[in-house]
């Protein structure tokens, strides 16, 4: 899990592209994976989206957030592809249970649609900034600094709490605790105890990060108080109208 | 015995450690000095097994690193992490010292027993909360802890950054007693005072590389691997440096005092 979900700096148009464009092509995208239900216009983005990723240099991110949506959404599939009883039956099981072709292709849509409306917005995070994502959304947006801050860092604490767990086992195992266990009871037993030093360490910080805020006049802080500007500029036009288009095509084309 | 041999090991793509080589010999008390970042807890970590070696071999008592479980070394090795917090997981001090103990399924008497000789030995409050301690108390509860099996060796990454001049003094009076008994002694440090006092063998490192190993007076003469590693020699050592000829290489007040007393005689009164 290492840097995931970090930012990883670059130069390309994902990463020059104002940061309140590409919330609003995420949020573009987002709205396409429900506004259309066709399983090749759907995969067409998300591979254009992949494909968008690895010209930015961030491909191996890409495919490391796409793989662990791929998982969360085989659950989804799975979940689905049982419940709908109409059209044909494809598969037999025992227990009363049967794929129909109606199934599986909207559990095939469901999950491709929890892929494509999340992926972006993770991206988001590894082609942006945080300071700039909190600079953009209070200047732009007008969101209090405030909120603003308190997501960009949840965000941020998601990398950082990794490596605590990570080096909580490592002490662990430096006194004699031993990982390897097949057995998931002796397992979950050996690792519950380690959720006290990181709770205690994820309170202090949070506290600490709370104190220090204040003693650098974080209340002071209002709209204008960014040195950065996020001009709107071409690229960022032809950005969003290429997500226009997106979105319309999406209404438009009637693809299986 | 604690053997690398000529070990690399990087993070990723940038290499932290190039090519160190070096053995720790039963009962030796070795300092590893040398600027932040340098790669010392690296090496440390390195040793216990923490870490595998990209090249090379690492060994510690007659195990190699990269095919022993890391609990394992457990058995043989104390080790206390630069951030005590890491390795603080019970709810009582007791239970926190006792903790390495039960993992090694040390009996119930044995354990009481020892937890009880660490708890007078440290004077702690068997009964406290480890997270309500200050940092200095940590530390130290840490380092009891790391200590409560008995290891045959001892690795320390910085045991005494923390602590005032009192508890840092005993708690390497402790580290000494250990030494002398037997433990290997494998210690981080910035105070060059400490080393000084001591450890009978310096490691430098600097920018990932072993630059120097030597005993502690070869060390501290040598300008260029102090200017190379940032280090402050202890003022004794530079002043009995300055005074040369036969004063060259005194460590302590007390010596260096004594030798020139002895030179003066019937001369000066000192
Ligand atoms: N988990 C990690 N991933 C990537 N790089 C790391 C990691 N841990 C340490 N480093 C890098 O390795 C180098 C050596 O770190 P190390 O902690 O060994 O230094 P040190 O000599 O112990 O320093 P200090 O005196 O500050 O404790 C540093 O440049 C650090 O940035
Ligand atoms: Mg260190």
């Amino acid at each position: 899990m290492k840097g995931f979900l970090q930012y990883i700096p670059g130069n390309s148009i994902l990463h020059q592209l104002s940061p309140i464009t590409k919330l609003a092509l995420s949020v573009l995208l987002c709205a396409c994976a429900f506004l259309s239900s066709s399983i090749l216009y759907i995969s067409f983005l998300l591979l254009l989206v992949l494909g968008l990723s690895a010209m930015s240099g961030i491909g191996r991110s890409a495919l490391q957030i796409f793989s662990l949506l791929l998982k969360l959404s085989l659950i989804l599939f799975l979940a689905q592809i049982f419940f709908i009883r109409e059209g044909d039956v494809l598969v037999r099981l025992p227990l009363n249970l049967f794929i129909t072709d109606e199934g599986l292709a909207f559990a095939i849509l469901i999950a491709l649609r929890l892929m494509l409306s999340a992926l972006p917005l993770a991206l988001i995070i590894t082609v942006t900034p945080m300071s700039d994502l909190a600079g953009a959304m209070v200047q732009k947006l007008r969101i209090p600094y405030k909120y603003a801050f308190a997501l960009t860092t949840a965000i941020r604490f998601i990398p950082i709490f990794s490596t605590e767990i990570s080096e909580i086992i490592e002490a662990q195992r430096a006194r004699g605790v031993n990982f390897d266990t097949k057995n998931i009871f002796k397992k979950i037993r050996l690792i519950l105890p380690l959720c006290l030093p990181l709770l205690v360490s994820s309170i202090k910080k949070t506290e600490y990060i709370a104190l220090s805020a204040e003693m650098r006049g974080f209340a002071l802080r209002n709209r204008k108080s960014g040195y950065k500007s996020y001009a709107f500029k071409g690229r960022d036009l032809i950005a969003l109208l290429a997500g226009v288009f997106i979105i319309a095509a999406s209404l438009l084309i009637n693809l299986p | 015995m604690i053997i690398f041999d000529n070990v690399s090991f990087s993070y990723g793509k940038t290499q932290i450690i190039e090519k160190i080589s070096f053995r720790v010999a039963p009962g030796e008390f070795v300092a590893i000095v040398g600027p932040n970042g340098a790669g010392k807890t690296t090496v440390s970590k390195l040793a216990r097994g923490l870490l595998r070696p990209t090249s090379g071999t690492v060994t510690i008592d007659a195990l190699n690193t990269r095919t022993t479980k890391a609990s394992k070394i457990a058995r043989t090795t104390g080790f206390l992490f630069q951030n005590p917090d890491r390795q603080i997981c019970q709810n009582t001090v007791r239970d926190e010292i006792a903790f390495n103990l039960k993992i090694q399924g040390k009996s119930d008497d044995e354990t009481t027993s020892r937890v009880e000789e660490l708890i007078s030995l440290f004077g702690f409050d068997p009964n406290a909360s480890p997270f309500r301690l200050s940092r200095g108390e940590r530390q130290r509860l840490a380092l009891a802890s790391a200590l409560s099996a008995k290891p045959k060796i001892l690795i320390l990454d910085e045991p005494t950054t923390g602590l005032d001049y009192r508890e840092c003094m005993k708690i390497m009076n402790l580290i000494k007693s250990e030494n002398l008994a037997g433990t290997t002694v494998f210690m981080i440090c910035h105070d060059m005072e400490i080393v000084s006092d001591f450890a009978e063998r310096i490691l430098v490192i600097a920018d990932g590389r072993l630059i120097a190993d030597g005993n502690p007076d070869t060390i501290f003469f040598n300008k260029e691997i102090c200017a190379k590693a940032a280090l402050l020699p202890p003022q004794i050592a530079e002043l009995s440096q300055r005074l040369g000829g036969a004063y060259q290489g005194i460590r302590h007040v007390d010596n260096l005092f004594g030798a020139i007393r002895k030179n003066f005689k019937g001369e000066a009164t000192l």
